[in-house]
């Protein structure tokens, strides 16, 4: 016999077998091995067998067993075997519990998995907390760009940064081998990456020498547009690109994979800024934007302290220039997260109430299983068993349900996160970054911890308050007032208040959706196509070939059929655009800072395609549109209202630096949304596009059709790609689609807290229910007596919907008084509606109340319906 | 009163007197009843009546076989006797007078 038995097996048993029985165990199933009466299979069947039932089950405890003292672990590892047990005999309420913890503990974790790196580590730089923004501060109070010239000064004076950079926006089209793509990228200042802290994983990064006028002589790249677009080629440093620039640009670096640009997360290539005497390198021109890394031992306020002065020097030298209220120095971390904070702020709260409301009814389930059990504790607690003992019972049976509760909810919100991840708008930073991680994973085991410690520690705390006495002799037939019935009703109470806050909350997001969905844009976004098309190349070398282009792209997508008219625009409104001015006035000899507006360059027919007001005076002439030498403007309303008098018409104002030249306002428009539907005050100046200082690569068309919009994206694609065939075309949608994205982040708050509410407001009418339940099963033969004496059914029924009533009432009282509370946080998010809202307060009161109605319908129903006969005889 | 894998272990420990081990019980067993009951069942049951006194055990010497691991040698005591006994008694009375071919032959 040389065959040897499979050596796996034996090992588990050896190490896991109880010493005692591990020779002759172990020995014995060898020897039949040996015997060949087993082969491999049974083998490991007689190895896992004896496994489960030699160390796992222990042999049967019954009272015959000696008493031994037994380790705390091992007592409540016997504790947990049992639990395990004892939930498996009542599937019931093991599902219901289960199911209620692993949807709340499911939306949390989802919500904690994108909330973590896009809110508490939204910096994936060394040392986050080093890292600042610098703005102005413009005349309302808001941060402003900052002009090179500013930066170039303030970074000279300055003494409280390791580094500092600065950088604007730059898309680049870059072709070659594949079909030309637009690309979104920075211009930065050579010690960008140093500021951030992150160096090139191939070549090198920008140096000081880089970083000189009009330089597109070198280029770093993101390690996806390496592998995109240059197959991850090894020899990448030193390549050249093709840009369509005149010199072909080397890329010299390659950012890390790990690379995460949360300032502009789409970039994906970068070039110097090399900027030191141009025009637009002035102190007014205010489009580049400013970070810097502290010195370790430079305090926000104290680099805050330091730069104010030197700001308001700045302005004292050029008052025409600055608002002259100093500098806005704050942590990147907030800035990156400011569009996010209050959103995901009201979010959290949201889950955390559901979360809560989930503990409330479990422990409630529990206490409901416990009052059940009451004959059980005290039996154990008269053989000896103490409070604690009785506890650790109930902790390690609520571990076991929280434990799987956990589980299934990390599988939820597993399952959720994708389609999650999926609405939320791209342009957020770190989106690559949301999974189930580490951090999750020990917040989901604290909250396990805690759910599990609550479903101990009520439950045990009425185990203890009963004599063994009173519970065998009261039986099953208990009165009302027990301890028991108040803490039920006391969690229900706080779980009604819990989701009635919640449903007030949705509440309010919901009227405020709907006064955003009623908003006036200012212009027809139904029946508009919008797409991005481009003039790039050496084709289009000079301003009159890139309008000739624009002239040929909109006659030919007029010649569609369907389409009514056609226009091009540099900026679309809600379209995540940002490119703003500041405007002077002329005023006299003199010329006076009227306000930052954003510019919008045009062709002819963009008023009309969009659909827009002329609130006074009138649109651009097709002759306007065309000839420089008319220089007008047009200005929306809000615009209008900054101009003394506000009057704006016959006004000639100037976009930008003191060289440049003076338009006539002839036009007031209404205000088109532009950075969001729930923008208050839109400034923006229009001007035909052959008016502007240079032509634009990239310009959006605007397309009015007619019927639905869809239908023609493809025909109005096609038309363009006819014109110039390698010009990339990008961002097609519909206008709609452009105005409901940008509402999409508000919508899924709205989702979020309406699906919050829904699953809050059914456990919360299941909690009532099961008080009630419970209350009318113990209260039979109450009933039977009341009605033998001549009670009506009504008033059979009225005694249950009073006592669910008053757990109702409880409720919204306090719900109502937490409304308030919460409504502070929400009142971010609103629009159009007050934080106190009167008619929100009463819808939320009434859905609430429905739901308790309905919670109390079984119950009473069940209550009249008891026979006197059998509840007397029930006991 | 015995549960009926316990009566059936103690019946085998004692029908093999001094030779009773995990296999040899396991024979037995399967011989008189035709159950193929695993090792590790017969172990449990063993260790079970072993807390109840009705079995003790000896550990025998490292032999050549079986990986020259020990056996576990075990024997039913006068207890464990006077158990079985009551209990088959018990059985024998609840089997009494019923219909034909349960009384014992």
């Amino acid at each position: 016999m040389t065959h040897t038995p499979p050596r796996l097996a034996l090992r588990f048993l050896e190490t896991f077998l109880p010493e005692e029985s591990r020779d002759a165990v172990i020995g014995d199933i060898v020897e039949r091995w040996e015997q060949n009466g087993f082969g491999a299979l049974r083998f490991w069947l007689e190895a896992v067998q004896a496994l489960v039932t030699l160390q796992f089950v222990r042999p049967d405890s019954s009272a015959f067993e000696p008493a031994q003292r037994e380790s705390f672990l091992q007592g409540f590892l016997s504790d947990l075997r049992r639990g395990a047990r004892s939930l498996a005999r009542a599937p019931g309420f093991s599902l219901v519990a289960i199911g209620t913890l692993a949807i709340a503990i499911g939306a949390t974790a989802a919500l904690i998995s994108v909330a973590n790196p896009l809110l508490f580590q939204v910096l994936p730089y060394p040392k986050p907390r080093q890292l600042v923004m610098l703005n102005e501060r413009m005349n309302d109070g808001s941060p402003g760009n900052i002009g090179y010239a500013t930066y170039k000064d303030l970074r000279e004076g300055s003494r409280s940064f390791t580094h500092s950079a600065t950088y604007g926006t730059w898309e680049p089209t870059l072709f070659g081998e594949q079909e030309g793509e637009r690309l979104r990228g920075l211009r930065v200042s050579w010690e960008f990456f140093r500021t951030l802290g992150v160096q090139p994983v191939l070549g090198r990064d920008f140096v000081r020498e880089d970083d000189t006028p009009d330089n597109l002589n070198v280029v770093v790249i993101s390690h996806s547009l390496w592998q995109r677009r240059f197959a991850g080629d090894p020899n990448i440093v030193g390549r050249t690109i093709d840009l369509a620039s005149a010199t072909k640009p080397t890329v010299i670096g390659v950012l890390p994979a790990s690379f995460e640009n949360v300032l502009d997360p789409p970039s994906e290539i970068y070039r110097a800024l090399g900027y030191a005497t141009q025009s637009w390198a002035c102190r007014s021109c205010r489009h580049l934007r400013v970070i810097g890394r502290l010195r370790s031992d430079v305090t926000l306020e104290r680099a805050s302290r330091e730069l104010n002065p030197m700001m308001k020097r700045l302005a004292a030298d050029h008052p025409k220039t600055y608002p002259g209220e100093g500098v806005i120095v704050e942590r990147l971390s907030d800035r990156v997260t400011s569009s996010t904070r209050a959103i995901f702020g009201v979010v959290i709260g949201a889950v955390a109430l559901l979360l809560l409301i989930a503990a409330a009814n479990v422990v409630n389930l529990q206490l409901a299983r416990a009052a059940r059990r009451e004959e059980e504790f005290a039996v154990r607690a008269a053989l000896g068993a103490g409070r604690g003992r009785i506890a650790r019972q109930l902790f390690a049976e609520g571990l076991v349900i929280a434990a799987v509760g956990g589980v299934a909810g990390l599988i939820v919100a597993g399952v959720a996160l994708p389609s999650f991840v999926a609405v939320l708008p791209d342009t957020l930073p770190r989106l690559g970054s949301i999974g189930l991680d580490a951090t999750v994973l020990a917040v989901i085991a604290l909250l396990v911890l805690f759910v599990a410690v609550a479903m101990g520690m009520f439950p045990a705390f009425q185990a203890g308050t009963r004599s063994l006495f009173s519970a065998i002799r009261a039986g099953g037939a208990r009165g009302g007032g027990t301890p028991h019935h108040r803490t039920r009703s006391g969690i229900v109470i706080a779980e009604v208040a819990l989701a009635m806050m919640l449903v007030i909350g949705a509440t309010l997001l919901g009227r405020s959706m709907l006064h955003l969905l009623d908003v006036d844009l200012g212009f027809q976004p139904s029946g508009l196509v919008t797409m991005t098309v481009e003039s790039s190349g050496p084709r289009y070398d000079s301003a009159r070939k890139v309008f000739d282009h624009h002239d040929r792209i909109r006659e030919a997508v007029l010649r569609v059929p369907g389409v009514k008219s056609v226009a091009l625009t540099s900026q679309l409104p809600l379209g995540g655009n940002y490119d703003a001015y500041g405007i002077y006035l002329r005023d006299g000899a003199s010329d006076v800072p009227v306000a930052d507006a954003q510019r919008y360059a045009v062709s002819w027919d963009y008023m009309r395609t969009m659909g827009m007001r002329i609130v006074r005076g009138r649109s651009f002439t097709e002759a306007e549109t065309r000839d420089t030498a008319l220089r007008v403007a047009i200005v929306s309303e809000s615009m209008a209202r900054r101009f003394a008098g506000g009057d704006a018409i016959g006004k000639y104002i100037r976009m930008g630096g003191a060289e440049r030249p003076w338009s006539q306002v002839v036009g007031i428009a209404a205000d088109t949304r532009h950075e969001g539907v729930d923008q208050g005050e839109v400034r923006q100046v229009y001007v035909p596009e052959r008016h502007w200082y240079w032509e634009e690569s990239a310009m959006i068309l605007v397309a009015r059709v007619e019927g639905q919009a869809s239908g023609f994206v493809n025909g109005v694609r096609e038309a363009v790609r006819g014109v110039d065939p390698i010009q990339p075309i990008s961002r097609i949608a519909t206008m709609e689609q452009v105005v409901s994205r940008s509402i999409a982040q508000r919508r899924l708050g709205l989702i979020l807290f309406v699906a919050f509410s829904a699953m809050a407001l059914l456990l919360a009418g299941a909690g009532i229910f099961g008080v009630l339940a419970g209350a009318v099963t113990e209260r039979t033969r109450e009933f039977g007596v009341r009605t033998a004496f001549g009670a009506t059914p009504a008033s059979i029924m009225g005694l249950v919907l009073r006592q669910g009533g008053t757990l109702a009432a409880g409720g919204l009282i306090l719900g109502g008084a937490g409304a308030l509370l919460l409504s502070r946080y929400i009142g971010a998010l609103l629009y159009e509606v007050k934080t106190y809202d009167p008619m929100s307060l009463v819808l939320g009161v009434g859905v609430v109340a429905v739901v308790a109605l309905l919670a109390c319908i079984v119950p009473a129903r069940r209550a009249i319906r008891t026979d006197p006969i059998v509840a007397l005889r029930s006991d | 009163m015995l549960g009926e894998l316990e009566q059936v272990v103690l019946l085998a420990t004692m029908r093999l007197g001094d030779e009773g081990y995990g296999v040899t019980i396991h024979d037995e067993i399967s011989r008189a009843t035709q159950r193929d009951l695993t090792l590790g069942t017969i172990h449990k049951t063993l260790v079970r009546l072993e807390t109840k006194g009705l079995v003790e055990s000896r550990m025998g010497e490292a032999t050549p076989q079986r990986g020259g691991r020990r056996k576990r040698h075990y024997r039913v005591t006068p207890q464990g006797l006077k158990v079985l006994r009551a209990s088959i008694r018990a059985l024998r009375r609840m089997a009494a007078g019923l219909a034909v071919g349960l009384e014992p032959s």
